[in-house]
């Protein structure tokens, strides 16, 4: 015969550690790539989140299928580039940096989660750094992973860089291009969303600023005749022409046009004067409790 | 042992005063922090939760200075607010455990806990729903349990039964009153309702104009009365007995049976109960007026 013990169950006291504001921030990033990805949500919140990824790795996964079917057989410059193939992926690039940013930040003030959030050990600063690491790491499924993916499925079908060390160097490039995409997206939508707490507006907004920059720094440059440095102002093309530099190949701007100091010099600035005005929107918000 | 210390505690914005002095002791149980809406009571939460600088004076929480260290404070605290539009697609069980990590507990153990504060607040057969779907009364449940998931040291609660129907206030102040005297766990309950803190509260602040115009244990409180009662048994010696206190230097008037004594000390008991064995009266009861909170809070807000 054993002896049952009955256990006691049921609501009781804790005296165990406590993780402190590195636990809360780790939850709180976690929590949010969760949300944005549609984990524990319901089926109509996964629609976004899968389109888009699909969108970003169909083409790596097709490119790599046709180099491990016909090695050898393809013409040179049917592959693209590593930067070229940010051009494939365009659209889900947009749709995600319009996207996550207003989900995160625009909820959170809307459904009054951010007076909650400032009740626990998290302040303005840990919660933004932590929203920040977020969505800097949901851009980077887009940014840094079909091109990652693309270079280790050629480097596996013997259509990659040459040696280990190549690899090495080119998957270096990839992760600093993309988190510099990620990070360029991610101050945009998240300046605009600290605006307004409307997150159709936040993300109309932040698709008409990429969309409208474009459209006028170009007109601007080849209408208007002005210099080559008003290109800087197109927030699409800067990021995506800073990863042709970071791969060290050319892509739409000659060098001669813009330099690659002045493009960083423009995606750092925009990315600090994005960051101040995030900080001075928060630092001054009334929260509601 | 007092949970909450404020001593002369100030707070402005820009030329608004929201405290201007306020003093009290904040000890174990449930305790109303009353007064009318924009007397500073969410101000207050606030500062407990170390959100807001003081203009002076100090305040401590659980012996520490929340705005020095208000990661450390909040950690230890359970805040639920007064609102109730929480994301609306998120599980009641995710979202309290999703709280209970943020105040430092590991996945596994919020997971358990949360669990357990949703079953002791009777949304145990709910907890999988989305907030969303959930009426006002269950939303007030879910943020009761956020706030007690972790086991926090204090729990805020911000107009607990703000929105709910009588017979749902009623069972929302049960479940708080339960929770306190069966787990020991400590409440502030910032309220303008001075039934539902007369109900269920050990103790009461009770803030006007940025002071705090009263503060101490209900009974404390409600036996602050500075007049006092002597009830006779006869009605027909009424009239001797109040001409006898009247004589001793007593104001008194004269209600039925019932006289009531103002303006004096202590001395007044002696002095009745010598007029009543002079006139052979008989004592009813002789005590000091029992003040509902209502009348402590007229009192002092007058």
């Amino acid at each position: 015969m054993t002896a049952a013990q009955i256990y006691e169950q049921g609501y009781r006291r804790y005296d165990g550690d406590r993780t402190g504001v590195g636990g809360a921030i780790r939850t709180l990033v976690t929590h949010s790539i969760r949300a944005v990805l549609g984990i524990g949500r319901s089926a109509r919140h996964k629609v976004m989140p899968i389109a888009v990824i699909l969108f970003a790795y169909t083409p790596a996964v097709v490119f790599v299928g046709v180099a491990a079917l016909l090695p050898g057989d393809l013409e040179d410059g049917f592959l693209p580039t590593y930067a070229e193939y940010y051009g494939f992926i365009t659209a889900a690039l947009f749709l995600f940096a319009a996207f996550v940013a207003p989900e995160l930040l625009c909820t959170d003030r809307r459904t009054g989660m951010l007076g909650v959030y400032l009740a626990s050990p998290l302040d303005r600063r840990s919660y933004l750094l932590g929203k920040t690491l977020a969505i800097s790491s949901i851009l980077a499924i887009v940014t840094i992973g079909p091109p990652l993916l693309l270079l280790i499925a050629l480097s596996l079908a013997d259509s990659g860089p040459d040696g280990f060390v190549e690899g090495i160097e080119i998957g270096l490039r990839i992760i600093g291009a993309g988190a510099l995409m990620s990070a360029f997206f991610a101050s945009i939508s998240m300046a605009v969303s600290a605006t307004t707490d409307r997150r159709g507006a936040a993300t109309a907004t932040i698709l008409g600023l990429l969309v409208g920059s474009t459209a006028v720094a170009n007109g601007l440059v080849e209408a208007g005749d002005q210099s080559n440095l008003f290109l800087l102002g197109d927030l699409v093309s800067l990021p995506l022409e800073l990863t042709f530099r970071i791969h060290q190949e050319t892509g739409d701007w000659t060098a001669n046009e813009v330099s690659t100091g002045a493009m960083t010099l423009a995606a750092v600035g925009i990315i600090a004067a994005c960051s101040a005005w995030i900080w001075d929107r928060y630092r001054r918000m009334l929260v509601r409790r | 042992m007092a949970l909450v210390t404020a001593d002369s505690l100030v707070k402005r914005y820009g030329s608004f005063t929201a405290l201007s002095g306020a003093s009290f002791q904040i000890g174990p149980g449930i305790t109303g922090l009353l007064g009318a809406n924009g007397t500073g009571k969410t101000t207050l939460l606030g500062m407990m939760l170390g959100l807001h600088a003081t203009d002076g004076g100090t305040l401590r929480v659980l012996g520490i200075d929340p705005y020095a260290a208000g990661a450390e404070v909040r950690a230890r605290l359970g805040y639920a607010p007064e609102h109730h539009t929480l994301p609306p697609d998120v599980r009641a069980s995710d979202f309290v455990r999703h709280i209970a990590e943020l105040h430092g507990l590991p996945k596994a153990e919020a997971t358990t806990r949360a669990s357990d504060a949703l079953w002791l607040v009777g949304l145990g057969e709910e907890r999988f729903r989305p907030l969303g779907t959930m009426s006002t009364g269950q939303r007030q449940r879910v943020k009761l349990a956020q706030a007690i998931a972790h086991d926090p040291g204090l729990v805020l609660l911000d107009e607990p039964t703000d929105g709910l129907d009588p017979m749902q206030r009623d069972d929302m102040l049960a479940l708080i009153r339960k929770i306190a005297s069966d787990y020991g766990i400590h409440f502030v309950l910032s309220s303008h309702l001075l039934d539902e803190v007369q109900l269920i509260c050990d103790g009461a602040v009770i803030i006007g104009d940025g002071r705090v115009l009263a503060s101490g244990t209900l009974e404390q409180l409600r036996g602050t009365g500075s007049e006092i009662v002597l009830e006779l048994e006869d009605a027909g010696n009424v009239d001797p007995v109040a001409a006898g206190l009247r004589a001793g230097g007593v104001a008194v008037r004269v209600n039925g049976r019932t006289l009531v004594a103002s303006g004096g000390d202590d001395s007044v008991f002696d002095l009745a109960r010598d007029v009543c064995v002079d006139n052979q009266a008989g004592i009813a009861s002789l005590s000091r007026r029992r003040l509902s909170l209502e009348d402590v809070f007229l009192e002092t807000t007058a």
